[in-house]
């Protein structure tokens, strides 16, 4: 690991935490944890079921409280930074047979801007409009969203994030349970948010993927187990000391 | 007007007030809350005419809607303890919020005018007598005043913040990545719907009034999958109850607010049996339809797998078929028909052979070949 990149220029970082922990009531989530996101990276949050990676996503938006710790978006609190935040929840999150369609729910991006009261018009509509047709789901704007199969769903939720026009996007879990094609989507959306500047983290569960898809890395279980570019973090050695031995085997080939 | 009038507006106006809110309940699963809180208002309304010194509706109804607000406010306390779940809350709270009113009335006020069954079961049988009198002058039925404002201030808080409802109930963790508080939100709604419950009791008592604050809103969830005319469709059934109801008791000369909910759960119940797309007659059908198109695919799959092997013969003959699919002679011959009306299969001499269309629909179905197409 060079020197340089043990020490990314602070001005330079998306997301500083540090110091954070999380804990519901006294069972701590996540354990002191110091980190840096580099503006412009596309980042992973990879760890074992329940090593906090989802509250660690959302400590950072501000969504739970931390127990002790700072948190700060470009040099900022999450608070002051919220119209330059991109959110994508799991999919799971939220009950789809709600009575709307895609369409709707894309809208929904825009509200952060619209604020309390004003209602969407032309414009709002009309973008919601262009950023389905950017994850190929124009045909399905009126569609009701129950009707949508689970790769639709995220294809919707992420154009819902691509109408926030945020410099920095959060993603919890979008590879889980899509289709190959939404597969591909997302990684080309990933691709082009980088190309246009933007950093977006993503939680994900799936090693052999990871260091295809992500250039940063962010090893978590409870503690931060190791961060930074993926080629020097994501060794057999720190993925032992993250998942335990067993995982090890699998994923040589994937970090070699 | 006439008295008959004013009870049909009322009853109208009164319903449509409550199936607004109803639409977010339904859709919040909390539709029950409307329960404990149209109890739990009993002890506020109490202190409210204890502090007025009279039935007075205005301070009997700040009274109540505070109350209505405590209530939510201990339920969700309770709730967060963790040691109770979320129904249970309920049930522990409104019960000894309304017990806490009925000592009230029984030790402080059995001598004030306080009707008991008014309050159970309303009194919308009254509405026109009962008169909005300020500075002397008659302005006519109170309960029609006050159903108005009610439904008008719906109206509004659900228009003004239509946005913030739908998405803090689609999403709650995207609206407050978005800079929305859903918690204010919640509270806002809560209030709204304790207003309408307080405006609503006076009609149609405290039993009554969650029937019209969720029945008209389940039954157009049924109709409908958009959130804009399921609460414009909430409303509108609700007045349609009002209406049948209203002419259902002077038909059997009953009470107009049983009335009303009796036709809100007939209104129901017609929905749940025969909406469209989710009625239970419509995916009955759906259901027989796709037995009957498994049953085809079973038929053709079984003839394209035995199909120019040895044992072709005896497996298409139209005994072996019934026994080798599990149906009885009649479903077999069923079936087998819908096939040669379908062109896919042809009888020949007690066998029966896929014609080229059936092979080709078989070939459709195959898994293999879905596989290699996608």
């Amino acid at each position: 690991m060079g020197t340089k990149m043990q020490h990314p220029i602070d001005e330079r970082a998306a997301v500083t935490v540090h110091d954070l922990t999380v804990a519901y009531r006294e069972d701590p989530v996540l354990w002191d944890i110091d980190l840096s996101i580099p503006t412009g990276s596309l980042t992973a949050i990879i760890g074992p079921n329940g090593a906090g990676k989802s509250t660690l996503m959302k400590a950072i938006l501000g969504l739970v409280p931390p127990a002790a710790g700072t948190v700060e978006i470009f040099g900022h609190t999450s608070e002051r930074q919220r119209r330059l935040v991109g959110y994508v929840p799991q999919r799971g999150s939220v009950d789809w047979q709600f009575p709307t369609n895609a369409l709707d729910v894309v809208t929904m991006g825009t509200y952060g801007q619209l604020g309390w009261i004003r209602r969407p018009g032309k414009a709002e509509k009309q973008r919601a409009l262009a950023a389905l047709d950017q994850m190929g789901m124009a045909d399905f704007a009126d569609r009701q969203i129950s009707q949508l199969s689970g790769g639709q769903q995220q294809r919707v939720f992420l154009a819902r994030a691509l109408v926030q026009d945020a410099q920095l996007y959060f993603m919890d879990e979008p590879f889980v349970g899509v289709d190959a094609r939404t597969e591909a989507a997302i990684i080309e959306l990933l691709k082009s948010l980088r190309d246009h500047g933007k950093t977006v983290v993503v939680v994900h569960h799936d090693l052999d993927s990871a260091p295809n898809y992500f250039d940063h890395v962010v090893l978590l279980n409870v503690q931060k187990i190791a961060s930074g570019p993926m080629a020097e973090t994501f060794t057999t050695e720190n993925i032992e000391r993250t998942y335990g031995p067993s995982k090890s085997a699998r994923t040589k080939v994937a970090a070699s | 007007m006439t008295s008959g009038t004013v009870i049909l507006l009322t009853g109208i106006l009164c319903a449509m007030a409550c199936a607004l809110p109803g639409t977010f309940l339904i859709l919040r699963r909390m539709a029950m809350m409307t329960d404990a809180i149209s109890h739990a208002i009993l002890p506020g309304l109490v202190f409210g005419y204890w502090l007025a010194n009279s039935p007075n509706l205005l301070v009997g109804a700040v009274g109540a809607t505070g109350a209505a607000i405590l209530t939510v406010s201990l339920v969700e306390a309770l709730q967060r303890t963790r040691r109770v779940g979320g129904s249970e809350a309920m049930g522990i709270v409104f019960p000894a919020m309304f017990a806490l009113g009925t000592i009230l009335i029984s030790r402080y006020f059995s001598n004030v005018h306080l009707d008991t069954d008014a309050i159970l079961y309303g009194n919308i049988e009254f509405s026109a007598f009962e008169r909005l009198v300020i500075g002397g002058d008659d302005l006519g039925p109170q309960s029609l005043w006050v159903m108005s404002i009610l439904l008008i201030v719906n109206i509004g808080v659900l228009t003004l913040l239509y946005k913030e409802l739908k998405i803090s109930t689609f999403d709650p963790a995207l609206t407050q990545s978005l800079g929305f508080n859903p918690i204010l939100i919640h509270y806002l709604l809560m209030l709204l719907l304790s207003i309408t419950t307080v405006g609503a009791f006076t009609a149609v008592g405290a039993i009554l009034v969650v029937a019209l604050v969720i029945v008209p809103a389940a039954t157009a969830y049924l109709l409908t999958d958009r959130l804009i005319e399921m609460m414009v469709g909430s409303a509108i059934i609700g007045a349609l109850a009002a209406i049948g109801g209203y002419w259902l008791a002077m038909w059997i000369d009953g009470s107009i607010a049983g009335g009303i909910v009796t036709m809100a759960g007939l209104f129901f119940a017609l929905a749940l049996l025969f909406s469209p797309q989710q009625g239970l007659v419509a995916q009955r059908r759906q259901a027989h339809l796709n037995r009957q198109r498994f049953a085809l695919d079973m038929l053709v799959m079984h003839l394209y797998t035995h199909e120019r092997t040895a044992d072709e013969y005896s497996e298409s003959s139209l005994g072996h078929i019934g026994a080798a699919l599990h149906w009885n002679p009649d479903q077999a011959m069923r079936t087998i028909g819908r096939a040669v009306d379908r062109g896919m299969v042809v009888r020949a001499n007690g066998n029966v052979v896929l014609t080229e269309q059936g092979r080709h629909y078989v070939q459709r179905l195959s898994v293999m070949d879905r596989v290699r197409s996608e």
